[in-house]
């Protein structure tokens, strides 16, 4: 018969601690912010549905503990993602800082096929706050500067931009999903090349 | 032109072959599961198709008003004369009004919502008596118009963020073809003469293709597809409940997925007996229940209700339900009394008992398992029918009575459906279903059968034995089979087999094919000659060898399995069983502690932990007890010692306290100015962006520097060229160096009696400290942390400050009595910022503090202190002079030096010469090496954000308590900078400080814990151990589970058990249960086992495993599982199970 596979797109949340991974999360999965979310300990994960390019896709949403002591344990949940979401605190430039760590330690551990291309999405938490001190132009720089990586500002208390983070997050998964479809197709086809080859070495052993 | 026709005709076939495509796509997917869920990408991909179709040629200017060829427009437009177009379209707006705001991304043609509208609204009344009148469909109008409004709002905000809503809606409701027949018939009006629904033959078949489509029901219940979106762990729990206790369970939507070795296992074990009388466990009785809706894994081939069968020891047959499965490998039948089937609906408790008893009647037969169907009618009357089902062991199922009307015949040809791919009837059911007689073959095909059976059967006049002929079973059981084939080898039976085997011709070679016997098989090729009677003997014989071969196997196994655990496993518990407490003991009750605390000295100890391990304390007690069991009081101590003791970890405590304060206010004072920097440069570029040509050109002129300026801010804490700063540092310093001066003079007891506690014991400000704690804590103390609340006072003296450069905090960095009193009483303003001023008021604050010197200071205050003190002066100058030799060269030694010697270095500092500030070290971030200053920040930071959101929840943590946690946690990371901040700390500290309510004894209890929880932590490698032991213990302990986790992978499905021992469960349990949960582990350590924890987490882990188990959880599963389940679970239950797991494993090791 012929049902479509049905998709589950791994999404990682990394970031430094209390930028707001766990509020993110909440927001985006079940519309509501709490302010007793407890420090993330270990790692949990959230799904949702969601419906990208007309397909129905289920997102599987972890949110990690935010101290980099942790991410020891990150190569479990890091394995197979689809796309690695970096979050940061606008008002704590140290949290905007480590974002270059963050990416990179998620690219050694998950050790995704192609590493240049692998989506990512950067998102500046709490922009409700008014004592910002990571300004939109330098974030985006820093965006840019990394394949252009999509940026949103959010905040999980109000709920802004998070629905539409979430939506490019998926977006942007699916796509790596296909790509790595692609991909999977390749050995075939050089298996099909080398055999095409092999009749000619016969030819060359005669020779 | 002709070109352009055939174009468009090619475009239409095109269209109408997606439709097509998608139609035979989801009626696939309704036919292979029952539902279609709503949000299934089937039905979106159609309703895009259907759209592509009705857009496909659509006159713009037949919409009137609306400019865009949209077919929500069209819908709308023919709403007026279309009753079902009108009931759609009034769902339409109704869905859209509800989310105004996400119309952006509702549908295509959302723009021409408004006018809409407005229109609706005029005719709502029309619309609303229409509609229900006149559709013929009057009940599913009805059911919408009644549901209405409530059930569109719960689904409008997932519906309005979907495409081709209305097609959708019009598909959900049975109305698409009838919308899609008037608009065919009304084409003209609508669309151009070439389009495809103006198209005669187009237009018809696109109607009569969405016919199928209409006639199925969708739901939004999640079905098996929806298989991420698990039910939530409450729900799990509950059908679990409901399925053990009542065993009634409701349509689950989630299939039942069952092992498949487990159910395999199930079958053949009850399906052998016939009934499930030997069923115990609920999980099947659950499984059974979902196992008889189409699900997933199983489709329903036949369903009949109302059949009666007389189950054993029952005198009437009983009516039931007889359905017949085909799983992937298998088939079932299964039959079920219509008083457990009634059950769903009723669910009425006072028939439990009852329906116990009709589960030891339901019958669940594995067609695998039976070889011969023998069927009874009555002859000439058509009268229903017998049907008798034979197992390969001769074994008769009770027998299943069809009611009249050919039901019996229906069965059979069902069976013989389901049966095919891999077996078969034998005979062929032969589809001559004529008058009177059902079956008619030439006798000549019947099979030679058992005689035994036949003449028991052949009483009644008309009756047929057919056998089951299954070649996938034929391979399974081979061996079984091989007899079967001996006694009757048949052509045909061969014919059969020989798919099996390769070349030989004999058919008792052949079913016992050399794949599975390459030992014997020489052997048996020996055989050939010999008649059947040897060959039998021969099989019985291999069989036999192999019984006890596996058995020997079996016991080989198990004892290996066992030195296993010796070897592996002794080591998690103590060897010598405690007994457990007798019926009347409850623990450490009030009465027993102060039994054995008699006159205030605790001796017994092995009593003590023992009564905690099986009873727990009294909750009032704990305070007095915990200390004994974290190992804080030594056993045998005597009040005065312990409460030296006390006193002793008290004024330790208060010392390193005043050491890291004093570098946190340091750090403070730095980062604020860091956030009021940050916020002005911020504020400034803000205040460019109305100039947004000359911002930009700015940043192209210094890109580079602007990319790096954040970075620098934060990192270079001490950055050298940050000259404003290193005013400040040295001012500071030269007034801490002041206050010194002048404390040294009045404080010469303190210094003496500090000596005692402190082995740097060069730190002049202890005294102090415990009033700074005092206002700390008491008086609401806004200051510390709250950096953001300051941050306007921040921004409003910042110019002050840039005049006197002056820190506001940074004077009283050592002294912290004189920080806390600015702030404290009454907001009142920072001192004036002058190092002069400062230095003349401090003595101020010290000589209040003097005031307030405790009495039992005085008292141990030696007569020869003077001398001491001076001893003390010249020590510490001693230890400045080496310290300031291994500072001089380079601030970056003072890494090499450990905290402690570090920070006796920073303070010998203090009490150099006012000269020493302007050396070089100052400079670089004041008498504390920067990297210290960097790092203890740091940790700080963290701290605060964790203890911030650390328990906020609990009552205790509601007020100022939080600081007190802060200042354990802070404490011993300033103790432990090389170990440093770890999130999970906090959870730790909290429920001592709960319980103590005291910071110097929750300080000394939890290094005591830390002592063993810090090997947890990233840093150390108790984790992996934990996991390693974890498997090994499910390994023996429930072999079920270990099967289910090896399956799906290795030690990372043990992740989910990282939180409960990185803080020893403290997060799955509420406060209560935390308390008593941690008194017992301490206890355990004494008691039973040193790794209690390990048993714990298999109690919970044993408390869900039929859960686990009946929903095949995997990894992720599990994760979710259990952090649903946080603060949920029956602390006291489990702690009973761990200990009994415990002594399980105590006594397989014992037993030697």
């Amino acid at each position: 018969m012929a049902t479509r596979k049905k998709s589950l797109l791994k999404v990682i949340i990394l970031g430094d601690s209390s930028v707001g991974k766990t509020s993110l999360m909440n927001q985006y999965v079940n519309k509501r912010f709490s302010n007793q979310y407890k420090a993330t300990i270990g790692a949990d994960f959230c799904t949702k549905e969601v419906v990208v390019n007309d397909r129905v896709v289920t997102m599987q949403i972890w949110d990690t503990a935010g101290q980099e002591r942790f991410q020891s344990l990150g190569v479990a949940f890091y394995r197979g993602a689809d796309c690695c979401v970096l979050v940061y605190d606008v008002t704590a430039p140290n949290s905007f800082k480590n974002l270059d760590s963050w990416r990179d330690e998620f690219l050694i551990q998950a050790s995704p096929r192609d590493p240049e291309h692998f989506p990512f999405v950067v998102l500046g938490n709490k922009v409700d706050l008014d004592n910002r001190q990571v300004s939109t132009r330098r974030a985006q720089q820093w965006c840019q500067s990394k394949n252009d990586i999509p940026y949103y500002e959010t905040s999980a208390k109000e709920g802004i931009n998070v629905e539409m983070a979430f939506q490019t997050i998926a977006k942007n998964a699916l796509e790596q999903e296909a790509e790595a479809e692609v991909i999977n197709d390749f050995p075939d086809q050089i298996i099909l090349n080398s055999q095409n080859n092999r009749p000619g070495n016969p030819d060359n052993c005669q020779c | 032109m002709v070109q352009t026709n055939a174009d468009g005709c090619d475009y239409k076939e095109r269209l109408i072959a997606s439709v097509k495509k998608e139609v035979k796509q989801l009626m696939e997917e309704a036919v292979t599961k029952k539902y279609v869920h709503e949000e299934s990408s089937s039905v979106t991909s159609l309703c895009g198709a259907v759209e592509a179709c009705l857009s496909q040629g659509l006159r713009r200017r037949a919409l009137g008003l609306f400019k865009t060829s949209s077919t929500t427009a069209l819908l709308h437009k023919i709403a007026k004369s279309c009753p079902e177009a009108e009931h759609i379209s009034k769902l339409v707006q109704e869905i859209e009004a509800m989310d105004p705001n996400k119309r952006s991304s509702s549908s295509s043609d959302s723009f021409q919502r408004p006018p809409m509208l407005k229109k609706s609204s005029s005719n709502s009344m029309q619309s609303a008596s229409s509609s229900s009148n006149a559709t013929g469909n009057a009940s599913t109008a009805s059911a919408v118009s009644a549901s209405g409004s409530g059930s569109v709002s719960s689904s409008s905000m997932a519906l309005v963020s979907m495409k081709y809503l209305w097609i959708r809606l019009a598909l959900y409701e049975k109305r698409l073809t009838k919308i899609i027949e008037y608009l065919v018939s009304n084409a003209s009006s609508f669309y151009d003469r070439d389009s495809l629904v103006a198209d005669s033959d187009y237009g018809s078949i696109l109607s009569s293709l969405l016919v199928g489509p209409c006639a199925l029901d969708f739901t939004r219940a999640k079905t098996a597809d929806h298989y991420w979106t698990d039910p939530h762990a409450d729900e799990l729990v509950q059908r679990h409940r409901i399925s053990s206790g009542r065993r009634s369970s409701s349509t689950c939507s989630r299939p039942a997925i069952i092992n498949f070795k487990r159910s395999l296992n199930t079958s053949s074990d009850e399906a052998s007996t016939g009934s499930f009388k030997s069923m115990a466990t609920a999980s099947v009785a659950k499984d059974y229940v979902e196992s008889l809706h189409q699900n997933a894994k199983a489709t329903l081939l036949y369903g009949k209700n109302n059949v009666h069968v007389l189950p054993k020891d029952v005198a009437e047959p009983m009516a039931g339900y007889l359905s017949l499965h085909q799983h992937i490998q298998t088939l079932t039948i299964k039959w079920t009394p219509n008083q457990l089937m009634n059950g769903y609906n009723e669910a009425d408790e006072g028939e439990d008992i009852d329906k116990e008893a009709f589960w030891a009647y339901a019958l669940n037969i594995n067609v695998d398992e039976i070889v011969y169907v023998h069927c009874h009618q009555s002859r000439g009357e058509d009268s229903g029918g017998t049907v008798i089902l034979v197992g390969q062991d001769g074994v008769q199922r009770p027998p299943i009575h069809f009611p009249e009307g050919g039901h019996m015949q229906q069965f059979l040809s069902c069976l013989e459906t389901g049966l095919l791919p891999h077996g078969q009837l034998d005979p062929p059911l032969w589809s001559q279903r004529g008058i009177g007689k059902m079956f008619l073959w030439p006798k000549s095909m019947r099979r030679r059968i058992l005689p035994s059976v036949m003449e028991s059967v052949d009483e009644t006049p008309i009756d047929y034995v057919f056998r089951i002929v299954s070649k996938s079973r034929h391979e399974e059981f081979a061996a079984t089979h091989s007899i079967l084939d001996f006694v009757r080898s048949t052509p045909r039976r061969a014919q059969l087999s020989s798919c099996s085997t390769t070349g030989s011709s004999d058919c008792s070679n052949k079913s016992l094919s050399i794949d599975q016997y390459p030992v014997e098989s020489p052997l048996l090729l020996l055989q050939q000659q010999h008649a059947q009677n040897t060959s039998i003997e021969m099989v019985c014989s291999t069989m036999r060898r192999q019984i006890i071969s596996r058995a020997f196997y079996g016991w080989l196994a198990y004892c290996r399995h066992l030195s296993t655990v010796r070897t592996h496993l002794s080591g998690l518990v103590h060897g010598r069983i405690t007994p457990e407490m007798k019926a009347d003991e409850e623990g450490l009750t009030k009465e027993r502690w102060q039994l054995l605390n008699a006159d205030g000295v605790l001796e017994n100890a092995t009593e003590f932990y023992r009564l905690v391990y099986f009873g727990g304390v009294q909750p009032d007690l704990r305070q007095e007890v915990w200390p004994y069991l974290l190992g804080h009081y030594a056993f045998g101590s005597t009040r005065e010692e312990r409460k030296k003791q006390d006193e002793t970890c008290k004024h330790y405590y208060e010392t390193t306290m005043s050491e890291w304060l004093a570098v946190d206010a340091i750090v403070q004072q730095r980062e604020k100015e860091k956030t009021a920097r940050a916020v002005a440069k911020l504020s400034s570029s803000g205040s460019n962006s109305g100039n947004e040509r000359t911002v930009r050109a700015a940043d192209l002129d210094a890109g580079g520097e602007l990319e790096n300026e954040v970075f620098e801010d934060i990192s270079d804490i001490s950055d050298p060229g940050d000259l404003e700063f290193d005013d400040e540092q040295r001012q500071q310093q030269q007034q801490q160096q002041q206050i010194h001066g002048q404390q040294q003079k009045q404080k010469h007891q303190q210094q003496q009696q500090q000596e005692e506690v402190s082995v740097s014991g060069m730190h002049l400000c202890v005294k102090p400290i415990p009033r700074a704690m005092k206002t700390s804590t008491d008086s609401g103390h806004v200051d510390e942390g709250e950096n953001f609340n300051e941050l306007d006072e921040e921004a409003e003296q910042e110019q002050q400050e840039k005049i006197n450069a002056e820190p506001p905090i940074a004077s009283c960095s050592t002294s912290t009595a004189s920080s806390y009193e600015t702030v404290g009483p009454g907001g009142a303003p920072h001192q004036p910022s002058n190092s002069r001023s400062r230095s003349v008021l401090s003595p101020e604050y010290l000589s209040a503090d003097d005031l307030q010197l405790p009495e039992d200071e005085e008292d141990l205050k030696p007569p020869q202190q003077q001398q001491q003190q001076q001893a003390a002066v010249i020590i510490t100058n001693a230890s400045v002079d080496i310290a300031n030799w291994e500072r001089s060269p380079k601030a970056g030694n003072s890494q090499q030096m450990s905290p402690v010697q570090e920070q006796a270095a920073a303070l010998d500092a203090l009490q150099q010469p006012k000269s020493a500030c302007a050396s070089p070290a100052s400079s670089n971030g004041g008498v504390y090496s920067s990297e210290l200053l960097e790092q203890f920040g740091l940790n700080l930071h963290r701290i605060e954000k964790d203890v911030q959101r650390c328990d906020r929840n609990y009552w205790y943590f509601a007020n100022e308590n939080l600081d007190k946690l802060r200042n354990v946690i802070s404490t011993y990371v300033w103790e432990h900078l090389d170990v440093g901040y770890m999130q999970g700390m906090c959870d730790l500290v909290a429920p001592l400080l709960v319980i103590f309510d005291d910071e110097s004894l929750s300080y000394s209890c939890f290094c005591k814990l830390m002592e063993r929880m810090i090997e947890n932590f990233p840093s150390g490698g108790a984790m992996d151990m934990h996991f390693a032991n974890m498997r090994s213990l499910i390994q023996i302990l429930d072999s079920e589970m270990y099967d289910l986790m090896d399956s799906n992978g290795d030690y990372t499905h043990f992740y989910f058990c990282y939180r409960w021992f990185l803080l020893d469960f403290k997060r799955e349990l509420v406060y209560d249960d935390v308390f008593a949960t941690w008194e017992v582990i301490w206890a355990a350590k004494h008691i039973a086992s040193g790794h209690f924890v390990l048993f714990l987490a298999l109690a919970l882990l044993e408390t869900y495993r039929d859960i686990i188990l009946s929903n095949s959880m995997d990894f992720t599963d599990v994760i979710k599982f259990f952090n649903e389940m946080a603060e949920r679970h029956n602390a006291q239950a489990v702690l009973q199970l761990a200990r009994s797991l415990v002594l399980q494993l105590q006594m397989i090791i014992e037993n030697k």
